[in-house]
């Protein structure tokens, strides 16, 4: 019976979204239309296409289960993803770079700094960095929804690898960014609608809001400890409450929200959908679709987490658990595949599987587009090649991702633990690396080129120095334990002081090495539709 | 400490911090759809291709 279901869902995923790629190929006939989709993007596409690249499948499962462990402190990062993840970043970002990439004629991060700062060296080294941790980052997508595909419906891990990066590869592939951010559209329906039915169901069986908050509030360490769940230890003031200031908890708390929260703003395959715009009607319109999806997502996931304890304890279910070197650990991740699978009916199981793979698949789209273009475009052809014509572009950069697709494939077939790391890296690397730059780059006319080159490889630098030698996540599992014991320092996520460090580097060298003559008109060029 | 909704005043400030973020995005958009007039759009022309021009 489960394997009819997967069947016939497969054949449907795979029909349209192989549909909407032969759609986009038919529509891609410049190299503007394979990169930003011709710039014609409407504002509930590019709504849905945010919301999907930004929430991946880590996001939904992943932080429902760390919302499980850590209690409904984690809605603080829900307000970041509304408030600075889709206010902030259309409103003080999304229109200035949709402005600046008209002007400049950029079709990717890397082109825009490259352009803005007239070097294709700074455009293809950024184009590098990107490309290099976006596969890892794409293989940890895959990896999460192959695994809990397998334990579903007993398919080989191996076929489901291979099966969601096939359909992925081939509809973006065909169809450029058209068929991406089209998919994208379908995809975050299924998103909503799974997302919503598991919320209404979680919260109807605990008899409404007030009373499963007040039901998941009650649970004292004695009763989390009998179902063997974390939140024991781990929500000390209780799962509705915040954990006490400063404690291994709340700097948890505090590093996650921070480094998601405000590392949005600097993501390059969002940052492309400003540039899908067809003008800036449509993205300001975007603002309120893209909060309610995001509302309806995160909001949604981070609420129903905590609660998971208090049906498990209803319900008899004890927390999962995976076997790590031999002994039983807590396994946050499986916490709502669990409650799915015990407590909700056969058909929402398949329609919650397919609402997370939508999700997984949105992301990794995303990210092999964006990985392709700076592979291809950013570092081959601008960085390399120097010059192209217009279907040599789109040819280059197609094959480009089909290599990102095939080190992805090979990477997520024999996972290795750097490829985790450099998953967690991600959101942090990025926003240490091009926030101050971007960010100076649309507001202050005077940032220079060395400016920039010193905020981004500055914020490359320290990033990757804190994971390697600080960070309790990461430090141990690569030089045996982290150069600074106080864990108030190694739980913090490094954007506490890469991004400062990297907007300091920035300003200094832009003022005390300033524009040449060339970068001066160029910037004249930037500024003048904004 | 007094709960509200079942959780506690730092928890429900991030609730319903959220659902304010979500109103402040839903009156953005009602007003640039409604009652801001549209500004005049850069020409994409006029800007097309600077950069290869430019560089010859």
């Amino acid at each position: 019976m489960d394997m009819i279901f997967f069947v016939v869902f497969m054949a449907v995923f795979a029909g349209m979204f192989t549909l909407l790629g032969y759609l986009g190929y038919k529509k891609t006939k410049t190299a503007e239309d394979y990169f930003v989709a011709g710039r014609k993007m409407g504002a509930i596409v590019i709504a849905f296409s945010y919301g999907a690249t930004f929430i991946s499948a880590v996001a939904l499962i992943g932080f429902s289960g760390i919302a499980s462990v850590y209690g409904h402190s984690i809605l603080w990062l829900a307000f970041l993803n509304v408030f600075v993840g889709i206010f902030i970043a259309f409103v003080f970002y999304g229109f200035r770079t949709r402005k600046m990439g008209l002007s400049l004629n950029a079709m990717t991060l890397p082109e825009l700094l490259g352009n803005r700062f007239n070097s294709t060296r700074l455009q293809a080294t950024s184009g590098l960095i990107i490309a290099v941790f976006m596969v890892a980052y794409a293989s940890a997508v895959f990896l999460a929804i192959a695994s809990l595909f397998q334990v579903t419906f007993g398919i080989p891990y191996q076929t489901c690898v291979i099966l969601f990066t096939v359909i992925v590869g081939l509809y973006l592939i065909v169809g450029g960014l058209y068929a991406v951010m089209w998919t994208h559209a379908v995809q975050g329906i299924l998103m909503l609608v799974g997302m919503l039915i598991l919320t209404i169901g979680v919260y109807a069986m605990l008899g409404g809001v007030g009373p499963a908050h007040e039901a998941t509030a009650a649970l004292t360490p004695d009763v989390l400890s009998s179902i063997g769940s974390p939140a024991a230890t781990q929500a000390p003031n209780g799962l509705t409450s915040m954990p006490p200031f400063l404690s291994k908890p709340f700097m948890m708390v505090l590093t996650l929200i921070f480094g998601v929260g405000i590392g949005v703003l600097a993501q390059p395959q969002l940052i492309t959908r400003y540039l899908t715009a067809k003008n800036e009607k449509a993205l300001r319109l975007a603002v309120p679709y893209g909060g309610i999806f995001i509302l309806l997502m995160t909001f949604t996931a981070f609420s129903i987490g905590p609660l998971c304890n208090a049906l498990m304890v209803n319900n008899g279910i004890m927390y999962p658990t995976k076997i790590v070197a031999g002994t039983a650990v807590a396994n946050p991740d499986a916490v709502v595949p669990v409650i799915v699978n015990e407590l909700f009916p056969q058909w929402f199981i398949v329609v919650f599987l397919f609402a997370i793979l939508a999700a997984a698949m949105s992301t990794a789209s995303a990210l092999f587009h964006t990985a392709g273009a700076s592979i291809g475009r950013d570092v081959y052809e601008k960085g390399l090649k120097k010059e192209c014509s217009h279907k040599k572009s789109i040819l280059i950069t197609r094959i480009a991702t089909i290599i990102i697709i095939i080190a992805t494939l090979i990477i997520t077939l024999n996972p290795i633990d750097v490829v985790a790391f450099m998953c967690a890296f991600f959101f942090g690397l990025m926003a240490c690396t091009f926030l101050a730059p971007y960010t100076l780059m649309l507001y202050w006319k005077k940032t220079s080129r060395t400016g920039a080159w010193a905020g981004m490889l500055g914020g490359f630098i320290f990033t990757m120095l804190w994971y390697i030698l600080v960070y309790f996540k990461t430090a141990p599992n690569i030089i045996g334990t982290s150069i600074i014991s106080e864990y108030t320092v190694n739980m913090l996520d490094p954007l506490f002081i890469g991004v400062p460090l990297s907007f300091l580097l920035t300003y200094i060298f832009s003022v005390a090495i300033k524009q040449d003559k060339d970068e001066h008109k160029t910037v004249e060029k930037a500024f003048e539709n904004i | 400490m007094g709960l509200i909704l079942g959780m506690d005043i730092w928890v429900f400030a991030a609730w319903i911090g959220t659902i304010l973020a979500t109103i402040l995005c839903l009156l953005y958009g009602f007003y640039n759809y409604f009652i801001k007039k549209s500004e005049e759009e850069p020409s994409k022309e006029k800007n097309k291709y600077f950069w290869e021009k430019e560089a010859k």
